[in-house]
């Protein structure tokens, strides 16, 4: 045991001491970081201010009214703060108490600058084509607003002949390479006074349809043999996510950093000494718990910078820690399996090229579940998810992605999963130490996978 | 007391070729024994068995006591054939690691690793990455994890590899220095001189067979001296006699005269004579044979006997063909 500890503290002390471990580590969040702050400026719109001149050619004479009224300043902010609260509504609790309070102060900054536009009505029978044109001319005098838009209401878009049939819509004319924000704003406007005139017209109160239309959605209350609870929703739901992403990075960067570590020992002809000191399953081991201790410093940094994010907002009641408990099990599970096979790539090849074709399928099978993620987490009771949730190695993908779904499996379901995930890692762990003792001391033509066959049922 | 290495019928095959054929083998505790061979003659695969690196066909292997050197690992030192060093890694802290693998540790392994790299004359080079060693420094460096636990038994696998004369003469005088302290050494080579130097017994293998297995005074004085080196007295005399003599085999020039095979179960010494009487000398000396002839011999006579080259009753060749498995 002493010896499989000093083979993995070797291992894992020679990458998290080297400076490309320590500022890979640093600079993910860093950037990510530096994203969050920065994009937000770098794409923020809100400074953006709607101007310009509209013309408007309404048979209606219903809707130029109306369009006047919706481009004024007020009832854009209006508009505006209607569509945050409704964006707020879908947001978990606890992330809108945490935004509502931060919104009220910055309230003008997020409904942005007030636009300017001018509308000018053109007659019902006004010349299109000299309308387009006067569009496309764009020769306004200096300080007057540019021509932005030309818009030709349909005679049938407020009211109809057949009250059955759909009722007509308008066409809007915007010169060469105007802003899709003004495009946006316009068709926005636009529809604000169709509607409008529609309500009036057909003397409806549409403060009141509003109201009639409007239902809030509301968390779904989980009912079962235990106790009633919201269904699991959120950020637990992304969990499968974040455990996909964690096993991923783990295997990408501790199964990289063992699988080059021993194409190194290998190729340097170090193996043998080693050898002649640890069995080659000692070896192999120590290989697994060094590069294991390395993914479980990047996840705890990784992980321990998300609830410190959490908790500054108040939100770790967000993440339901049994699943997190099982994320680690399963995070084990997976680790130990797809590992050690890469162990085994490690041993049984010569050089990283080599490496690239044999480790083909394992980087397939870290990829498989992705696929299988939507189809598993809508119908977490079907045949494929309960499949993906025995089938070894995405087995413990598959399991967490239903654990982390509206209907969770009964529990002997996840406990059968976790042991076939651990008959899988002695599967596993069995036939890469057979690989591994057979290739570490192979050199010249790499296996191919009937050769890796032979090798295990010879050994 | 038992053997520090015992290797009964040991056989170990890779696909079609046998690397080793019944191997018998048995190291003494506190000897100081030669595997030798030419390359490919099955040394390091054996080698490997001992180490439980590789694992035998058939045959037992016992090695201090233990049926595995999985269980004496501790107690083992060895060199491999084919060797390595991390070569990110500083020299002290590669020490250190074999060290602690080979169960060293507290305040005892710091010093042990100054005073084992100051023996091999490498001082101060333990704060030196392993890259930035030269290969003979690199060979030492190899040397002292082998050795930094003090072994019961060490096994040498062609350690004088790419050694400089005067690294290779430091090395001898430590694996000398390691014997005398008590550790049975194994020393596998290809260039039989080296092990003619160093060693008290050798063991021959030939092909995945052992040929010979001897105590070097017994092989010398069981390998009838066949060649003597004779100096003409006169450097213009007439030689064509010497050939024609009923004891000599053949008569070929060498550096300052002739080097004179006699024929086998010729008394060396009525020969002698009989070539001083065919031309006077300045200097005639008997050979003593050296391992390269004696595997040669031993070869040359497996090749034209197919039975095995068991060898003539009573010589080392007798002994080493009924020592070894594969072919008794």
């Amino acid at each position: 045991m002493t010896r499989i500890v000093q083979v993995a503290l070797r291992d894992f002390l020679a990458v998290v001491t080297t400076k490309g471990f320590v500022f890979g580590l640093v600079a993910t969040p860093a950037i990510g970081g530096i994203l969050v702050l920065v994009a937000p400026s770098l794409f923020d719109d809100r400074d953006y201010r709607i101007a310009g001149e509209y013309a408007i050619v309404d048979p209606t004479g219903a809707v130029a009214p109306r369009m006047r009224a919706a481009i004024e300043p007020q009832a854009v902010a209006g508009r505006r703060l209607a569509a945050l609260r409704r964006g707020m509504d879908r947001v978990p609790e606890p992330v809108r108490s945490v935004a509502e309070d931060a919104v009220p102060p910055s309230l003008a900054a997020e409904l942005g600058p007030p636009p300017d536009v001018r509308l000018t009505v053109l007659p019902a029978d006004a010349d299109l084509e000299e309308a387009r044109a006067w569009l496309a001319e764009d020769s306004a005098a200096p300080g007057e607003p540019r021509r932005a838009a030309l818009i030709v209401i349909h005679h049938d878009a407020v009211t109809g002949e057949d009250p059955a049939a759909a009722l007509g819509t308008y066409d809007l004319y915007v010169p060469a390479g105007l802003d899709d924000r003004d495009v946006d704003f316009c068709h926005e406007a636009i529809r604000e006074a169709i509607t409008e005139a529609r309500a009036a017209a057909h003397d409806l109160d549409r403060a009141a349809v509003e109201r009639l239309l409007e239902v809030p959605r509301q968390a779904s209350i989980a009912v079962g043999a235990g106790a009633e609870g919201e269904t699991v929703g959120g950020l637990t739901r992304l969990l499968p996510a974040a455990y996909m992403i964690l096993l991923m990075v783990g295997i990408m960067v501790g199964g990289q950093n063992m699988l080059t570590s021993t194409v190194e020992e290998k190729s340097n002809r170090v193996v043998e000494v080693l050898l002649s000191a640890v069995s080659p399953m000692e070896l192999m081991a120590g290989k697994l718990l060094g590069a294991m201790a390395v993914s479980f410093v990047m996840m705890a940094f990784y992980a321990g910078i998300g609830l410190a994010l959490l908790a500054s907002f108040s939100l770790l009641g967000l993440v339901d820690p049994w699943l997190i408990l099982y994320l680690g099990i399963f995070f084990v599970l997976g680790f130990l399996v797809l590992g050690s096979l890469m162990l085994a790539v490690g041993a049984a090849v010569n050089d990283m090229n080599e490496a690239a074709s044999l480790q083909g399928p394992l980087i397939v099978a870290i990829m498989v579940p992705w696929i299988f993620w939507p189809a598993v987490a809508r119908s977490p009771d079907s045949t494929l998810a309960l499949v993906v949730s025995f089938l070894p190695p995405v087995n413990t993908f598959g399991m967490l992605i239903r654990m982390a779904s509206t209907q969770p499996p009964p529990w002997w379901q996840v406990w059968l999963s976790i042991a076939i995930g651990a008959a899988a890692v002695v599967g596993a762990v069995w036939v890469a130490a057979k690989v591994f003792r057979i290739g570490l001391l192979m050199y010249g033509k790499p296996p191919d996978f009937r050769t890796l066959i032979r090798w295990v049922r010879a050994a | 007391m038992n053997a520090a290495v015992r290797m009964t019928g040991v056989t170990k095959t890779f696909g079609q070729m046998t690397a080793v054929a019944g191997l018998n083998l048995e190291v003494p505790r506190g000897g100081l024994y030669g595997f030798i061979g030419p390359n490919g003659a099955g040394k390091t695969t054996a080698i490997r068995m001992l180490m439980s690196i590789l694992f035998p066909d058939a045959g037992t292997i016992s090695i201090l006591d233990h049926a595995s050197a999985l269980e004496a690992k501790d107690r083992i030192g060895y060199l491999p054939e084919e060797r390595g060093l991390y070569r990110k890694m500083r020299v002290r802290p590669f020490l250190r690691y074999i060290g602690r693998l080979k169960g060293l540790g507290g305040a005892d392994l710091e010093p042990r690793i100054t005073a084992a790299l100051d023996r091999v004359g490498l001082p101060g080079v333990d704060r030196k990455r392993c890259d930035e060693l030269s290969k003979g420094m690199s060979q030492k460096v190899q040397f002292v994890a082998a050795t930094l636990h003090e072994p019961d038994l060490l096994i040498l696998d062609e350690p004088f590899s790419g050694l400089d004369p005067v690294s290779t003469r430091m090395l001898r005088g430590v694996i000398l220095e390691e014997h005398r302290r008590g550790a049975t050494v194994l020393l596998s080579t290809h260039v039989m001189p080296q092990a003619e130097e160093i060693c008290e017994h050798v063991v021959m293998v030939h092909q995945g067979r052992k040929v010979l297995d001897d105590d070097l005074a017994t092989i010398r004085r069981a390998y009838d001296p066949r060649t003597v080196q004779l100096e003409p007295l006169d450097a213009e005399a007439d030689t064509t006699a010497l050939a024609s003599l009923p004891e000599v085999e053949h008569v070929r020039a060498a550096d300052r005269g002739h080097e004179i095979r006699l024929r086998r179960g010729t008394d060396p010494a009525a020969a002698m004579r009989s070539l001083l009487d065919a031309v006077p000398a300045a200097r005639i000396e008997l050979t003593r044979p050296r391992l390269e002839d004696i595997f040669v011999d031993i070869v040359g006579r497996g090749a034209a006997d197919p039975a095995g080259g068991k060898g003539e009753p009573g010589s080392a060749s007798h002994r080493a063909s009924q020592g070894a498995g594969g072919a008794s």
